[in-house]
């Protein structure tokens, strides 16, 4: 009985290593090919023997020109345009997707069915169709071209309410006894969210904010139609697009790749810090289970 | 330490479900009360009303002379003990008693000393550096009463606290519940649907059913003399044994013909009847188990029946008999009085014989379901 169990266990342990492997270089396979672009736009980046696409990967000559060739370009504008467009929306679209969300989990009012049938049939409209009428009221309002930037802010954040899926469905399995205790035990509704239901949400708050600034941080379509062809409202995007035109790729090329490298640091950072909340269950033993 | 009053509380949900109708109550300084149901009776609603969880529709809750309607429930000067416990689970158990008091703007020795000594009175000192996901069931309900414990309430309220718990757990925690009501000398509201619970905790027992009051009154009173049938079967295990029968009025005198035998109503059952004059005719009789005796055949008032179950209990017998009209009753028998041979008869298919006095009998309208001794 003994000799049959351990057989059965090696004859597991074997197909299980088998599969194991067979996962792994799967996975590192799909890893190479994933990275290999990446790989290959840091080191154009570093490439100073030619500005121009060459039939080589790993460059002959290697500085750091392009980044100051950077340094010195509009770059730094549309890198500062881009960073306050992204800090300004992540931290206010935060702010109201998580109150949106809280207050559909917790709250009970009048049409609130309606509310959010009416935002996930409004969401389903590509946002194209709005840039028209966009690009009108902002341009009425003085907020185009070299004032993009706040017009940007103002259109990113004013839809945010609309993007409560997530976070609800998250706060929904936050038991409401917790809320009740904390309100006997002399909280504020917004203490509640504060004290009990964010520590709580954690990984959707740091989902949140990731999306929020992500969003802005890669913009193409809405910003290039509000910035028009003016520099100083440009971000990063719309402004290293114009390198790619043909009368500046041959001299911008490396500069583009070293722009890319740049453009992918904090957005690297920011998820590096923020990774390990995604995958923290936090809610244990709050409740009889 | 307060009153409390409720008077004519309604609450109609949105979809026009009425969960509680005109609760009237007035609930005495330092008093222990009890709400008791089965699901579904309005118990949880009304205390959640008192504790302004939930809006009232109607009516008016006092809590010490002031009507609290509108306040808020951290206004209410209330303590809350929930059935699930809720817990701040990325809270430690020091955090979770001492939240309240922070919110209170505290000084932080004064919450040391606060949460020290609840944790103390409550055994739970070494747990005080966990994370409630490393507490056990009781240990967490043992926090869960520390934090209602250290608002230093006017009224302690608890929603089923021991439901969740296992039932050695749940005899030891009530114990300790009784020992703490002791220590707190606080009033207290507390919902349960186990009858025991209710029994052995409350100075008085609220029975509810659909929304309505069924009976108020101490253990005691609802366990001898429950206002309607509800309240004589609820309260009270094994369930009241209840018959079908006539009741019969001869030469001044009272009888009852259960299963065709004749039991006079003597005693103080008697007496009440007698002056209630009562009128004889159809009748629900309600017998508890633990009133029915063995008899022998050819006994005064023997009823013959049919044994189909015997439940082992240890100290008791509970005996599922059925009679010749295919009636089923069940019987408690102390296993203490029993010889061996008597023990070994009672067996599924053996024909036994069982009685009953005219004092342990209770009477029900078959219509109003109402007992005819009602005052």
């Amino acid at each position: 009985m003994n000799e049959h169990n351990e057989k059965r266990h090696m004859g597991l342990k074997a197909s299980t290593r088998i599969s194991n492997t067979v996962i792994y270089i799967l996975l590192i396979l799909m890893s190479v090919i994933w990275l290999i672009p990446f790989i290959c736009i840091v080191l154009q980046s570093f490439r100073v023997e030619s500005t121009w696409q060459v039939g080589y990967v790993i460059p002959r000559q290697w500085g750091w020109d392009n980044y100051i060739a950077l340094w010195n370009s509009d770059f730094k504008r549309w890198y500062l345009n881009t960073f306050i467009i992204a800090l300004f929306t992540a931290a206010l679209q935060t702010v109201i997707v998580l109150c949106m969300s809280y207050t559909l989990s917790r709250f009970r009012f009048k049409m609130r069915a309606g509310l959010m049938r009416l935002m996930l049939i409004l969401g389903l409209f590509p946002n194209m169709l709005a840039m028209i009428v966009l690009y009108r009221v902002l341009k009425d309002l003085g907020l185009t071209q070299a004032n993009a930037v706040p017009g940007l802010i103002l259109v990113y954040v004013a839809s945010s309410g609309m993007g409560y899926y997530v976070s609800k469905g998250f706060f929904d399995t936050i038991p409401k006894s917790l809320d009740e205790a904390a309100r006997i035990d002399g909280a504020t509704r917004a203490q509640v969210l504060t004290k009990i239901i964010l520590p709580l949400a954690k990984p959707i708050v740091i989902y949140t904010i990731l999306t929020a600034f992500m969003a802005p941080w890669g913009d193409f379509v809405l910003a290039r139609y509000i910035s028009f062809g003016t520099s100083s409202g440009m971000n990063v995007a719309v402004g290293m697009y114009s390198w790619l035109q043909l009368d500046q790729i041959g001299q911008r090329y490396t500069m583009f790749c070293a722009g890319g490298v740049v453009v992918a640091i904090p957005v690297t950072i920011l998820f590096m810090c923020l990774q390990r909340y995604y995958v923290e269950g936090v809610t244990g033993g709050a409740v009889k289970g | 330490m307060a009153s409390v009053k409720l008077t004519k509380v309604k609450k109609i949900y949105d979809n026009k479900v009425v969960a509680v109708h005109d609760f009237d109550l007035d609930i005495k300084d330092k008093e222990f009360v009890v709400f008791v149901g089965p699901s579904g009776c309005g118990k949880s609603t009304t205390l959640r009303m008192i504790a302004g969880l939930e809006e009232i529709s109607d009516g008016t809750v006092e809590i010490d002379g002031e009507v609290v309607n509108d306040l808020q429930p951290k206004d209410r000067g209330i303590a809350m003990v929930f059935q699930n416990y809720a817990l701040y689970p990325h809270m430690t158990v020091y955090d979770n008693i001492a939240f309240s008091l922070r919110l209170q703007k505290l000084p932080e020795d004064v919450i040391y000393d606060k949460v020290t000594n609840a944790a103390e009175i409550l055994g739970i000192t070494e747990y005080l550096t966990r994370k409630p996901r490393a507490l056990s069931g009781g240990q967490r309900q043992r926090v869960a009463i520390g934090r209602a414990m250290v608002r230093d309430s006017k009224v302690f309220l608890m929603d089923e606290p021991l439901s969740n718990l296992d039932a050695k757990l749940r005899n030891q925690m009530r114990a300790e519940i009784i020992l703490l009501r002791q220590k707190l000398d606080t009033t207290f509201i507390y919902v349960t649907h186990d009858q025991t619970e209710a029994m052995t905790l409350g100075d008085r027992i609220v029975i509810m059913k659909d929304g309505f009051i069924m009976q108020v009154g101490t253990p005691t009173e609802v366990f001898e003399m429950p206002r309607n049938l509800f309240v004589a079967e609820f309260i009270g295990a094994p369930m009241m044994n209840i018959i079908k029968t006539e009741l019969l009025k001869e030469d001044g005198e009272y009888y009852v013909r259960p299963f065709g035998v004749k039991l006079p109503v003597d005693g103080v059952k008697g007496e009440r009847l007698k002056a209630k004059n009562a009128a004889p005719g159809e009748i629900l009789l309600g017998v508890r188990p633990e009133h029915m005796v063995l008899a022998k055949e050819g006994d005064a008032g023997a009823i013959p029946c049919r044994l189909e179950v015997n439940e082992m209990m240890g100290s008791e017998l509970h005996l599922h008999v059925y009679t010749e009209d295919e009636t089923r009753m069940i019987v408690r028998v102390p296993t203490v009085g029993l010889e061996t041979d008597q023990r070994e008869a009672l067996v599924a298919g053996a024909k036994l014989y069982v009685t009953f006095e005219g004092k342990v009998m209770h009477f029900f309208d078959p219509a109003s379901e109402e007992n005819l001794l009602n005052e």
